[in-house]
């Protein structure tokens, strides 16, 4: 399939060295969304994370291959439209460009929009770098009925042509063998209508000396050029019948339609991840693993292993298992029922307790006792958290890859005008739903500080995490449906609010809204899969020492007895003005750490044989963990992307304002039927 | 535009555009400052001018007032092209330089030829195999000559 370029008269270019001296690089460059991460995948055998959304490949990926027997440095870059630095992906491209002066480039291209990759190739050319052109997605071009003649192209610009079909792996050792071939492209290369001007070759440009408009008459002039060539080499069919892909797409941006389709997705999201992976699954895991046989075994080791006089508590534990249908009907499929021991225990009357079981006790108690790392931090940590956060991932890489997202950027466009963002702030949103530090990385993407600001706070205050969402879901499940959407319509507004309230604060532009709109594709599996696998990699990395430190802090001060005394402290807020018992200033203790861990906490109290609290009192508490910053990751996170003093103005902001709301729903709120 | 908007006025009944200075009737008028009728300068309506509450309102449900310039004949903003229908871009409008450059980044140059895809609630042009949403208020300053 390589076409290596057949007439390449005149051309000379310093074409890397010929690798005598140092070490060879390959950089992927291209339009954002042309399927450069998976080609890089298919060279180097490393996974990228790659998605159907502009924009993804934040940071630079390296990785090291061998080509026709040389070591070589391969290096995926963001996908930039052309040359100029516009934006902080541009500039990183760029640098990477300026840092491997003599690197063959392969510029990844979309078959299908060769007009875009041509404007970028013009451009290289300027620059006399010398590459290899990839005509990806070489698939999708010919179901279009779409036509390149590669001969021809490779001709006109005087560069190896190779197609490709990423996905597939094809056409990946033909660009392999190409790589040698790469030529700095022609600008002016032969083309049969004549058109090419006097001074062929490597005859520098004919644009003007400063181009007026920031580049603009450049793009003009190149666009112009790339006219000619596209019609000697490309052509392509509208299609007649646009196939039901194309038309789910115009479907999901359709202001009528789109808004159903967004009903649709979110309940398909709600189903999959608040009903059957944080009921179904965390059933299962929690009940079923954790407390009929993990906790059990663990608690019987430790007897076994630190022996000191005590009698646990046995219980008959029943879980009926089932498949939901809604928030209030389920399939049950049977039930587990298992009798095992709880980590509460009494000690018999009248034992005495040496110096050394007093030290076992201590061990025993930090394992598997009420505040235990294995009882409470792992079993948070694997049967609550886990299954929420990996069904949430898995949807979300679907609709990533699907292209859904960017639809929905043009459907909330103008509501997150109002809020100082535009459309482009769905992304990181939507992802905050899943974990809000990976969101706040995320916030990159947006164009101006004013708008990475705004992001960074409305997901720190608002945009609860999955694994919040999980546990909150499971707490409304106890409230009536009119309480979650008190809940919903309450955290909504106050996102609104904020937002306008730190866009007002916080001067500057909201960029304007031009987004590439990718088309709807159907995600693969492996992909999909391989990329839940690597969020949820880095997600439980960040959560499990923190609930581990948080539950041995917990436990300290448990045996201290100091918890009571922080009780008391608390009381005036959490009491007073909260309305809640003061036991529950320790769900806001662990909230600072994580606030679904509070709010497991919370879940933990409505659940104890004894309720603590009432329903009004569920509520109010729901809603102020709510709006609690999401974790120390968070914080740490905000403080990494924009400075310290950022993120201690943002938590204190947050923090009292959560209690402030909080207070209110909790005097103003008593009617709500909860 | 806004600022556009509040000085030039369309006629309800002919569609006429004209500066709020030209109304017929603004000179020697006995009523003078009581009267808060407008005069068309082409048919003569009078008509009252919209109240501010009113232009507000239209606003917020999204409601823009009609384009306030006069352009050569079928040349419109690309917002006004039928869905589906195709356009030579003219002008990209503005004064904007990023915008143009990020725009011509896209494809989009005088000249390109686009075709509207959608217009709310954000505008989705083609452009070749690119389709790009915009901002409303950007799309509606890219004047475009309808192509068959």
């Amino acid at each position: 399939m390589a076409h290596c370029s057949a007439g390449n008269e005149g051309v000379v270019v310093s074409h890397d060295g010929e690798g005598a001296e140092g070490e060879r690089t390959t950089l992927l460059l291209g339009n954002p969304n042309v399927g450069k991460s998976v080609l890089f995948k298919n060279l180097t055998h490393r996974y990228v994370t790659v998605s159907n959304y502009p924009g993804t490949t934040v940071e630079v990926v390296r990785a090291r291959a061998r080509f026709n027997g040389r070591e070589t440095q391969v290096v995926d870059t963001p996908g930039i439209n052309d040359l100029e630095p516009r934006s902080d992906d541009a500039r990183v491209t760029l640098e990477l460009l300026e840092q491997h002066r003599d690197a063959v480039i392969v510029q990844v291209a979309d078959a299908k929009n060769l007009r875009r990759a041509l404007l970028l190739t013009l451009q290289l050319a300027e620059r006399g770098r010398s590459m290899v052109l990839v005509l990806n997605m070489f698939d999708e071009l010919e179901e279009r009925g779409g036509r390149i003649d590669t001969r021809r192209l490779s001709e006109i610009l005087g560069v190896p042509v190779v197609t490709t079909v990423a996905p597939r792996d094809q056409g990946t050792s033909e660009l392999v063998e190409a790589l040698p071939a790469a030529r700095a492209p022609r600008i002016h290369g032969p083309l049969a209508t004549g058109a090419a001007p006097a001074g062929a070759g490597r005859s520098l440009p004919v644009l003007p000396p400063e181009p007026p408009g920031d580049g603009y008459e450049a793009n003009r002039i190149r666009l112009e050029r790339v006219k000619e060539i596209l019609a000697e080499t490309y052509s392509i069919e509208p299609p007649s019948h646009p196939s039901l892909r194309v038309r789910l797409g115009f479907w999901a941006m359709d202001p009528v339609k789109g808004l159903g389709f967004l009903a649709a997705v979110l309940l398909a999201v709600f189903w999959f991840v608040g009903l059957f992976g944080a009921g179904t699954l965390v059933d299962l895991l929690e009940v079923v693993g954790f407390q009929q046989h993990l906790n059990p075994l663990a608690i019987e080791l430790a007897d076994a292993t630190l022996p000191f006089p005590h009698q646990h508590t046995t219980e008959l534990i029943s879980q009926p298992i089932g498949l939901p249908i809604s928030p209030a009907h389920e399939v049950t499929v049977g039930t587990i029922e298992r009798t095992v021991v709880l980590p509460e225990y009494s000690i018999p009357p009248g034992a005495e307790l040496s110096a050394r079981q007093h030290a076992l006790r201590f061990v025993h108690d930090l394992l598997v006792g009420k505040y235990g790392t294995i009882t409470m931090a792992l079993s948070y940590a694997f049967a609550i958290v886990l299954p929420i956060v990996t069904t949430f991932f898995l949807v979300f890489s679907v609709l990533e890859d699907s292209g859904y997202f960017s639809r929905m950027a043009i459907l909330l466009n103008r509501t997150f005008r109002r809020i100082g963002l535009n459309g482009k702030a769905v992304l990181p949103m939507i992802l905050g739903l899943g974990c809000a530090t990976m969101a706040t990385m995320t916030t990159r993407i947006l164009e101006t500080r004013k708008e990475r600001i705004i992001t960074t706070m409305l997901l720190a205050l608002a945009v609860p995490c999955s694994a919040q969402l999980g546990v909150l879901l499971a707490m409304m499940a106890a409230l009536s449906p009119a309480a979650a959407l008190v809940w919903l319509a309450l955290v909504l507004s106050v996102l609104l609010l904020v937002g306008w309230l730190t866009a007002r604060t916080f001067g500057g532009e909201t960029s304007e809204f031009i987004l590439e709109v990718p088309p709807m594709r159907r995600p693969q599996l492996a992909n999909v899969l391989v990329k839940t696998a690597s969020r949820l990699e880095w997600y439980l990395k960040e959560v499990i020492p923190i609930f581990v430190i948080g539950t041995a802090i917990l436990f300290l001060l448990d045996k201290l007895r100091l918890l009571d005394g922080i009780a008391r402290m608390g009381e005036p807020l959490v009491t007073g003005w909260l309305g809640l018992p003061p036991e529950m200033a320790n769900a806001f203790l662990v909230g600072f750490m994580r606030r679904d861990f509070g709010a497991v906490y919370i879940l933990d109290a409505m659940h104890a044989p004894q309720p603590l609290l009432s329903s009004h009192q569920v509520f109010v508490a729901m809603v102020t963990i709510t709006l609690f910053m999401p974790c120390v990751a968070n914080f740490l996170m905000i403080a990494r992307e924009h400075g310290m003093k950022v993120a201690w103005r943002m938590a204190g902001f947050i923090f009292p304002f959560a209690f402030l709301v909080g207070g209110l729903v909790n005097r103003l709120g008593r009617w709500i039927p909860v | 535009m806004g600022t556009v908007a509040s000085r030039w006025l369309t006629c309800p009944m002919c569609g006429f555009e004209f500066d709020r200075d030209d109304t017929l009737c603004a000179h020697g008028c006995p009523l003078g400052a009581l009267c808060n009728l407008l005069m068309c300068p082409n048919c003569e309506y009078e008509f009252p001018e919209t109240p501010r509450a009113i232009s507000w309102l239209r606003g917020l449900l999204g409601r823009k007032q009609p384009a306030a310039s006069r352009l050569p004949a079928g040349v419109r903003p690309v917002t006004q092209l039928a869905a589906g229908e195709k356009g030579e871009v003219l002008c990209l409008g503005g004064r904007n330089g990023s915008r143009y450059s990020t725009l011509s980044a896209f494809g989009l140059v005088q000249g390109s030829e686009v075709t509207l895809v959608q217009q709310r609630p954000s505008c989705v042009i083609r452009i070749g195999e690119t389709e790009l949403a915009l901002d409303l208020e950007i799309a509606e300053e890219i004047l475009v000559q309808p192509r068959p």
